[in-house]
């Protein structure tokens, strides 16, 4: 034993591998008294043997006790006389904390013929046993388990019980197992697939209304597949719209196809410098340029395209510079911002260009990589529009031409826009570019102003400038193609190009720079060091404004003198990669090669200017719209991604307005992150998560500036697509399986039989009959107690008979002998005037219930397990499951994802469901229909029903509130007097969190997020008597329930709340008022107050 | 950990609780350091490290209280277990308090390890609660009394001879609660707190 005692010492401590090895050590003469060896008093004796350690390091000690750990396992298995082989083959490591403990784990493999190892190695151990796992093995499963099995300790008991190795799969560790996707990904991911209308099962189950004498029968399904549809539209709006678009960007890509290849062609032709045939120039212009518009006019570009989505008048583009421009006044602020943005414009072509032409950057790389090996030789051209902006905006105005221009973003009076393009005749003013439009006007009284337009911009090009490397081209005259260029340029777009010539990018560009405007120039590579001796420092791109103060400081104005700096002090004064620019640039140098792109490794939008939040909905509200417009840009690109970073701009304490109208102004940069295990662009996921990180930040929304979304770790949206877990390929597959497969569903106590079929056409499900309808489409089942008569006609439901196929009802009709019609005039009335008890039975509630012990005898388990696609879609009980047959009242109508109503889930159901899972289920539930649920075991359906009308009828006079509260409380369950709350403005918010939080009806553990989204509303909101009132009111009965068993509850509470208290008037108030009555409540139960420290 | 099949749920609650107390009472006494720590060991119960006394009279002190308690308990006559350490003069400086409710009425069987789990939780949040505690003066005692609902009849059993009304004074102000753990299932509910004098009261001591 007491040999056994050390081992299982040494074992369960194998993490701390240090202090094992001393006391080991110390004890390897004695091993028997390592279990003791844990007191103090022993540890200190180790210290001093430690030195006289046979062991020359770690690993040989590690080795040696490994060995001898095996030799007294195998020794004691021996010894275990009645020697069991269940788990032979059979080595187990056991991670953490495992009920039950590793030692006995260890005892049963000892006794069962396995294997126990103290220390995991890939090579002896065949299963991992644990029952939990931390987050971080859970996330790099493969590193932590190297690909063994992860099991549940059960597994092993299960196979003692059943003394035969069992398959360890069921036994699984959740953590691992739920791989798959979560059941957010479901509930949208299926709208999508709804509103393609391919197989979806729209199954309703139907209960008439008969006597409780009668079999309770009448089942039918039905599918009505324009009325899915019409469902996903109403309440999946969003999806329904990013499905469209992504339909569109299939066609966009069809179509770019030949457009791309086309141009390769040209390219070709462009080597050969076959410049003069008019067609071919034109392309070479549509490959240089990357924004040409003539071979693609059919071609919608997918970004813009989505943007269009929201109409685009192009009066608008002059119209929006009076319209309010604030998050405060403009409810669709990001959709305009982003239209209005010309940072965004120009950000994003280059992803439209690149969906445009997907293959043309393949056809460059090559050329690449040849001139690459000619460096000297190498011709580049640049090619750059002379003051775009302007010139768009002007080429139908030719008064303007010589007249001052500048484009900015809004006219108004005060001037207080920025100024982002300006024509020549402006720029000799000294107008620039990121001038205020007053200072601008100062200078140039004359100045005209334009707003963007952006349309024009497209419609012309998409970007003013463009790089191609002709070096393998054996151009003859380089300046002469460019000329020819310019001149093709031109004659397009009605706008002036200028073009430069150099050896590498870098000098095509400052070439460019001397041939603006409207002119073009060639720097030979003889000619460069002259060319950059006088150029100012500034001009060199990567050279800003902070960066030339600093060399101005340093007295180096020109690339000359920069040049005269040795480069190991420019990279001591400016770092590493800036000195070796500076370097570099100075002398001409530049590797970079043209047409290389980078794969964008984040997607993401800001909006800096602006913003201005007066309460938390605005802010919600907006980034509800950057969600979408983030989706949108990830759509474009055909990417999802894992990690979403959420960027606050926060206003400085002590700073002022800013200068610039609606901007940023002075503002800390605040970002938070988060990871999630499946790549997505869906929008409704991308909400869920922003809405989570603003969560974290614990800020007051009047402050934030600026919000920027930002979605990394790009996975390409076509191999996520092809992973097998998405909804949509298992609910092909499902609905593929659906029509080959033949279902049998007996109905125990009924006799009846159920026939189920997905299928185009619709489907019939039907109890105690049988129809044969088609029979490639319907699979038809009899029972063994037959009844081949169909169901009285009172049992048909009149709703689900009319929205029957038409076949299919006249078929139904025959069987009936023509009554069926009459049956439906008649039942109209009758329909409609029925209460609204809707029972509609979803599917995927019982599928859930399948290993759960429920007590409403509807054999539809065996359908869903088949038709698992459905599974997790949405919980929709009986709600009134066994209490009593409840009048039919079909729900077609409201068909929607969700139950309309918490009292058509059923409790029991919702309560057996994992945590997390019900969590989602009830963030997804509206919030109006949140309010009655109950998760406390004890409450049946019909008490549902009961509460809810209690919180109808309370809603109005705080009395009948705290009456309400005082009833509910008494039973105990939080999720009840939760539900009180919906009717304080500011407690609302309470509610919705602790409804977030999952219902783990521990208030403690919901204060703490309150908290941080209370701060808010704290001082957005006038503090009502009566909230206070409700709050105390709540606490109060809490004290009430909870004080005699659960002190400890209480007492995290009212810390908390004193915490809070700091912070906040309300809780202040609130902690004041009540903490009276807690002492009291106390000293009743225990006879002392708390403590407060 | 093997119980007899026809014990009662109350029954079952009772011995895991009287293991527990008297792992949690030896708990109490190592971490406020009245003995040195060389007079305890440690050990393994419950899957967590706990103290054992090593010295046989202390150890037997603390598990013949506890098993004493055991029939009262079963009949749901035990309102608390107090560890009550005090100074020389009787007078309390602290108690923990274990105030424990078993519901009579509860009639399915105990998962023992769900209780066990529970209760390991108390030993795990003890061991972290030092800073709650209150340093004793050097020479203080200590003893452990069983508030009970009704005192149990002298003679009419042998456990109930074994308890003795107990000499240490009561405190005259109300007391400060500071609690450390709770636990609310059925049928056993148990609530874990420090009691100490009011500031007043321990500043004359």
């Amino acid at each position: 034993m007491d040999s056994r005692l050390s081992n299982s010492s040494s074992s369960t401590h194998h993490s701390n591998s240090k202090k094992r090895k001393k006391n080991a050590t110390a004890n390897n003469a004695n091993q028997k008294t390592l279990g003791v060896a844990w007191s103090s008093k022993s540890l200190s004796a180790s210290s001093c043997s430690s030195r006289k350690s046979p062991f020359s390091d770690f690993s040989s000690y590690m080795a040696h006790k490994s060995c001898k750990l095996q030799n007294q396992f195998d020794s004691e298995a021996s010894a275990s006389a009645a020697r069991n082989t269940i788990f032979s083959g059979v080595s187990i490591f056991v991670d953490g904390f495992t009920v039950p403990s590793s030692q006995e784990l260890r005892g049963y493999m000892l006794k069962y013929g396995g294997r126990f190892e103290n220390y995991f190695s890939r090579h002896c151990v065949t299963h991992i046993i644990c029952s939990n796992l931390p987050d971080s093995k859970v996330k790099n499963i493969r590193a932590f388990s190297a690909g063994l099995p992860v099991v549940k300790p059960t597994w092993i008991l299960d196979s003692i019980a059943a003394n035969r190795l069992l398959s360890w799969v069921p036994y699984q560790l959740e953590q691992v197992a739920s791989n798959q996707p979560k059941l957010s990904a479901f509930f949208t991911l299926k709208s999508s697939k709804m509103s393609e209308d391919t197989s979806t099962n729209a199954l309703c189950q139907v209960e008439p209304d008969v006597e409780d004498s009668f079999p309770r029968v009448g089942q039918l399904k039905e599918r009505h597949p324009s009325e899915a549809g019409e469902m996903v539209e109403v309440c999946r709006q969003i999806s329904n719209e990013s499905n469209d678009i992504s339909s569109k960007k299939t066609d966009v890509f069809m179509m770019e196809e030949p457009i791309s290849e086309r141009v390769i062609c040209d390219e070709e032709k462009l080597a050969e410098a076959n410049s003069s045939e008019t067609n071919n120039e034109r392309n070479t212009e549509g490959e240089l340029d990357p924004t040409y518009q003539e071979p693609s006019t059919s071609v919608s570009i997918p970004c813009s395209d989505n943007q269009n989505v929201h109409q685009f008048p192009s009066s608008e583009a002059t119209g929006s510079s009076k319209q309010c421009h604030s998050t405060l006044t403009d409810p669709n602020f990001v959709e305009n911002y982003f239209k209005n943005s010309r940072l965004h414009f120009i950000g994003t072509w280059r992803q439209r260009y690149r969906k445009r032409f997907p293959t043309l950057s393949t056809g460059l790389n090559n050329g690449i990589s040849n001139s690459n090996k000619s460096d000297i030789n190498s011709v580049i051209l640049h090619v750059d529009m002379d003051c775009f902006f302007v010139s768009v905006v002007i080429r139908d105005k030719p008064a303007l031409l010589d007249k001052p221009v500048a484009v900015c973003h809004s006219n108004n009076s005060k001037g207080t826009s920025e100024i982002s393009s300006a024509n020549y005749p402006a720029r000799s003013y000294g107008i620039r570019a990121g001038m205020f439009v007053r200072d601008a006007k100062a200078l140039c009284p004359h100045l005209v102003t334009f707003p963007y337009n952006f349309e024009a911009y497209e419609e012309a090009v998409s970007c003013d400038e463009a790089f191609l490397d002709f070096t393998d081209a054996m151009v003859e005259d380089p300046e002469l193609l460019a000329s020819s260029i310019r001149k093709e340029i031109y004659e397009t777009t009605r706008c002036t190009a200028s073009a430069g010539i150099g050896g590498n990018m870098l000098m095509a560009r400052i070439a460019t720079r001397t041939a603006k405007p409207n002119g073009q120039c060639y720097i030979t590579p003889e000619r460069v060091d002259d060319h950059l001796n006088q150029l100012p420092v500034d001009a060199l791109p990567g050279i800003g404004y902070v960066l030339q103060e600093k060399l101005k400081k340093q007295c180096v104005h020109t690339c000359g003198q920069l040049r005269m700096i040795s480069k190991n002090s420019l990279q001591k004064e400016y770092g590493m990669k800036t000195g070796e620019m500076l370097w570099k640039y100075s002398r001409g140098i530049d590797y970079r090669s043209v047409g290389i792109i980078q794969e964008c490794k984040s997607i993401g939008a800001d909006v800096n200017w602006g913003v201005r939040f007066r309460d938390m909905k605005d802010c919600e509200h907006f980034l509800i719209n950057l969600c979408k417009e983030v989706s949108l840009r990830l759509q474009c690109c055909g990417v999802q991604g894992r990690t979403f970073t959420l960027k606050i701009k926060k206003r400085r304490k002590d700073a002022d307005e800013p200068a610039k109208f609606m901007g940023c102004g002075d503002c800390e940069n605040l970002s938070h992150s988060v990871t999630i295990p499946l790549a997505t662009e869906n929008v409704e996921i991308l909400q869920r998560i922003v809405k989570q990180l603003l969560g974290c930040f614990y800020i007051d929304v009047k402050e934030i500036r600026g919000i920027g979304l930002h979605v990394s770790r790009l996975e390409n949206a076509d191999t996520s697509k092809q992973e097998k877990y998405t909804l949509k390929s298992w609910l092909t597959s499902g609905s593929a399986s659906v029509k080959k497969q033949k279902y049998h569903m007996g109905h125990n106590k009924h006799n009846s039989d159920c026939a189920n079929c997905a299928s185009s056409h619709g489907c019939i499900h039907s109890q105690g009959s049988s129809f044969q309808i088609d029979n490639k489409i319907l699979n038809i089942h009899v029972s063994g107690d037959p009844i081949s008569t169909p169901p009285p006609l009172c049992q048909l439901d009149v709703e689900v008979i009319r929205n029957l196929p038409s076949e299919v009802f006249s078929e139904l009709n025959e069987i009936y002998g023509g009554k069926l019609i009459d049956f439906i005039a008649k039942g109209k009335g009758k329909c409609e005037s029925s209460s609204s008890l809707g029972n509609s039975l979803e599917d995927d509630a019982i599928c859930k219930e399948e290993d759960l012990p429920y007590s409403d005898p509807i054999p539809l388990n065996q359908i869903f397990s088949e038709n698992k696609a459905m599974q997790h879609e949405r919980v929709l009980g009986s709600g009134h499951g066994s209490c009593s047959q409840v009048t039919h009242n079909s729900n077609i109508e409201r068909d929607d994802l969700l139950p309309s109503s918490l009292s058509q889930i059923d409790a029991s159901v919702l309560q057996q469901i994992p945590e997390d899972l019900k969590a989602v289920i009830l963030e997804h539930l509206p919030a109006h229909r949140a309010q009655a649920f109950c998760s406390t075991p004890a409450i049946c359906p019909g008490r549902i029903n009961q509460d809810s009308v209690g919180v109808d009828t309370s809603k109005n006079c705080p009395g009948t509130v705290n009456h309400a509260l005082n009833d509910s409380l008494r039973a105990g369950n939080l999720p009840s007097w939760m539900d009180k709350f919906k009717d304080s403005s500011c407690l609302r918010k309470l509610r919705e969190i602790y409804h977030r939080s999952g219902f783990n009806s521990q208030l403690s553990s919901v204060l703490p997020q309150f908290l941080s989204e209370f701060h808010h509303l704290d001082l957005t909101q006038e503090i009502y008597d009566e909230t206070v009132n409700i709050m105390c009111e709540l606490l109060k009965q809490y004290v009430k329930v909870k004080i005699e068993r659960d002190i400890e509850e209480i007492y995290i509470c009212f810390r908390l709340l004193k915490r809070f208290a700091v912070k906040s008037q309300f809780f202040s108030r609130v902690y004041n008022d009540i903490f009276p009555f807690l002492q009291a409540a106390v000293d009743d139960n225990y006879g002392g107050s708390l403590f407060m420290p | 950990m093997q119980r007899k099949e026809n014990e009662t749920p109350q029954g079952q609650a009772a011995s895991v609780l009287v293991e527990f107390l008297e792992v949690a009472i030896t708990a109490v006494v190592f971490l406020k350091g009245v003995y040195p720590s060389g007079a305890f060991e440690r050990r393994r119960y419950m899957n967590v490290v706990v103290q054992r006394a090593r010295h046989p009279q202390l150890r037997y002190y603390i598990h013949a209280t506890v098993s004493g308690l055991l029939p009262f308990l079963q009949k749901g006559m035990v309102d608390r277990v107090a560890v009550v350490f005090f100074n020389t003069d009787n007078v309390p400086l602290e108690k923990f308090i274990f105030k424990l409710t078993v519901n009579q009425s509860y009639g399915s069987s105990v998962e023992g390890v769900d209780l066990q789990i529970s209760l390991r939780s108390f030993l795990a949040k003890l061991s972290v609660s030092e800073s709650l505690t209150k340093k004793l003066p050097p020479d203080c005692r200590w003893e452990i009394t069983g508030n009970f609902q009704l005192l149990p009849e002298t003679g009419t059993s042998k456990e109930a001879n074994f308890w003795i009304p107990t000499d240490t004074k009561q405190w005259e102000q109300p007391l400060f609660i500071t609690p450390i753990r709770s636990m609310s299932s059925d049928p056993l509910c148990l609530q874990f707190y420090i009691e100490h004098p009011s500031l007043s009261e321990s500043s004359v001591l």
